[in-house]
């Protein structure tokens, strides 16, 4: 077998492997170091294993990665998700659909202090979902709302896919975070439109709450200083450069610590608590990204992805005809995939095929760009019927909503996805003029 | 899904306990090694604000901390099932098959933990022989792997545990 075919083989021997279930992680590792042996020799593989994994992880920018879990972990303890949800529901509540609504003001704030989303739809689900049933909302709307607003956990920064993202295509980390900015707001204000008019034709799905008075919204809108002064303290000293993006989230976990602690919520036990539930996921995402090392290690020995680059530029296919298929691809594969996991499989193998095309931007502008489409693309993926992972893990926190109803659910923000998309796509300068203004 | 649940036959009998506790140590370990990366940072921030120096070389600690954390809570992780899975060809399948799978799967990292293990062992002492050091506080890299060591020592018992788990529960 050539280099190429044999790197081809790896993949599908990957893809049967994740089907039958064996832990992303594994068979990246299992394929990639037996494709390594297989090209290189077992000797040198063995050399390889010395210090390689060390190396994989020896690196600062990767730091971020656990220190925002670990801030999201003690925000959740500061009980900010329920201070944000309170505050939305107070301004918008009375309106109609106006609980949905707010679900989405709240998931795009906890977003602003949280980088993963399906942390965000599971949090949220546990301060919204009581809500919007008490409010009489119909189970399509309800989950169909938090599966959507979960995604906006990894749009709006921090993005802990991102900081992947960046690190697998030697992006700078400040430029996506900024770049991501104007695409979050537009899908928290997209999926409020996309709720205003569902609720248009069918009046009964969201009824309007209470009203509160003045004094009552901006006491609610007080209770989150805690939420601004986190996102401002990090995100604005990451985008003007006072921090790296791992000092950002260092002091950002410290603060948000101490507002847990001085709150009152976090004891010792939740301060533990806390601990162990940010080693489960940061364990799960550096898992794949040994194993990504190590089949990335084997694909560069068979030169398959600069191949496949090269032959895709060739094809006299049309650039935006290879986003295109692109972008279905990873709609595909967000269905079934998480998206760590996803854009650390992927990515290293399409970069270098959109790295290779012509958009009219300059390279570093592409990467930007692409990055930031990538990543909806792939959250659009959380939320596809029948198989989107959002849609399954809201679903099983309302066990009276039958699944059928989450899916109807979704399809509202499902179109305001795909508009969304279609713009950022057509327009590149809505993702490049925020970072282009602040360098 | 890592971030909720824990899936699997539930931890039983005094090994699969013992492990459980050692492994929540090491993660804990870890996570005490982030939260002093805070404090070192936000210490840090702060002295360059007031007296315009930070901590010198506070990156090079963070790189250590960062690679010898993430190790430590992957025992736990593999304890608990946190792994990523595909879960949708097989998503309808037999327990006793979804089972088999997870021990395959068990089998395999437990495989390559232990080849880790010993590769590192040496690639440690190489690092050491070499005597390669930090750029700015001269800390050994070597020391980093000792730490490192462990946390894999742990994830290959683990991972045999839960294979043993999963192979019971596959030709149950």
């Amino acid at each position: 077998m050539t280099g190429p075919e044999l790197g081809a083989a790896g993949f599908v021997v990957l893809l049967i492997l994740l089907a039958l279930r064996i832990p992303i992680a594994i068979g990246l590792m299992v394929v990639g170091l037996t494709g390594y042996s297989l090209i290189n020799g077992v000797g040198p593989l063995l050399n390889y294993l010395k210090t390689a994994p060390f190396w994989t992880y020896h690196v600062y920018d990767l730091s971020v990665v656990p220190l925002f879990m670990l801030m999201s972990q003690f925000a959740t303890k500061a009980g900010l998700n329920a201070a944000l949800f309170r505050a939305a529901n107070l301004w918008l509540g009375h309106r109609r659909g106006g609980v949905a609504m707010a679900t989405i003001g709240a998931c795009a704030g906890f977003g602003a202090i949280c980088g993963s989303s399906i942390a965000t739809a599971v949090t949220m689900a546990r301060v919204a979902l009581p809500e919007l049933r008490r409010y009489r909302y119909s189970g399509a709307l309800a989950t169909g709302t938090l599966a959507a607003g979960g995604t906006l956990g990894i749009l709006i920064p921090p993005s802990i896919v991102l900081v992947l993202y960046a690190i697998i295509t030697e992006a700078n980390i400040i430029t996506l975070f900024q770049a991501a900015m104007i695409p979050g707001i537009l899908a928290a204000i997209g999926y409020v439109i996309a709720i205003g008019i569902y609720v248009r034709l069918r009046p009964d799905a969201g009824p309007v709450g209470d009203r509160a008075s003045r004094r009552e919204q901006w006491r609610g809108l007080f209770d989150v200083w805690p939420v601004l002064l986190i996102f401002v303290l990090v995100i604005g000293g990451i985008y003007v450069g006072i921090f790296t993006p791992t000092e950002g989230a260092a002091v950002g976990a410290f603060g948000t610590g101490v507002i847990a602690f001085t709150k009152g919520r976090m004891g010792l036990n939740d301060f533990l608590e806390c601990l162990v539930g940010t080693a489960v996921p940061t364990a799960a995402i550096f898992m794949v990204l040994l194993g990504s090392e190590f089949f990335n290690a084997f694909l560069g020995f068979t030169r398959m992805p600069l191949i496949l680059a090269e032959l895709i530029g060739e094809s006299g296919l049309s650039p935006m005809t290879v986003l295109v298929v692109v972008l279905i691809f990873f709609i595909a594969l967000g269905c079934i995939m998480d998206s760590f996991a996803m854009i650390l499989l992927t990515v290293p193998v399409l970069w270098p095929i959109i790295a290779g095309l012509d958009f009219g931007l300059d390279g570093e502008e592409t990467k930007i760009w692409f990055g930031i489409i990538a990543l909806i693309v792939v959250e659009v993926g959380l939320i596809t019927p029948p198989v989107g992972l959002n849609v399954f893990i809201i679903n099983s926190f309302a066990k009276d909503v039958p699944m059928t109803q989450t899916y109807k659910g979704v399809v509202p923000f499902l179109l305001s996805d795909a508009v969304r998309v279609a713009l950022l796509v057509l327009f590149p300068a809505i993702t490049l003029t925020f970072p282009r203004l602040m360098s | 899904m890592s971030e909720f649940g824990l899936s699997g036959p539930s931890i039983d009998g005094p090994l699969g306990r013992w492990l459980d506790r050692l492994a929540r140590a090491f993660a804990l370990g870890g996570g005490a090694i982030l939260v002093a990366m805070t404090v070192m940072e936000t210490v840090s921030i702060s002295l360059r604000a007031l007296a315009g120096a930070p901590i010198p070389g506070d990156f090079e600690l963070i790189k250590m901390g960062t690679a010898i954390a993430v190790v430590a809570f992957l025992p736990y992780c593999q304890l608990v099932k946190g792994n990523f899975i595909v879960d949708f060809v097989l998503a309808k399948a037999p327990d006793r098959v979804k089972s088999a799978m997870d021990a395959l799967g068990g089998l395999a990292l437990g495989f390559i933990a232990a080849v880790l293990l010993w590769r590192m062992t040496l690639g440690g002492m190489d690092l050491r022989a070499s005597a390669d050091k930090s750029m700015v506080l001269s800390l050994p890299i070597w020391t980093a792997f000792p730490p490192i060591l462990l946390s894999l020592a742990l994830l290959v018992f683990v991972s045999g545990y839960v294979f043993w788990r999963d192979l019971k529960a596959a030709v149950r």
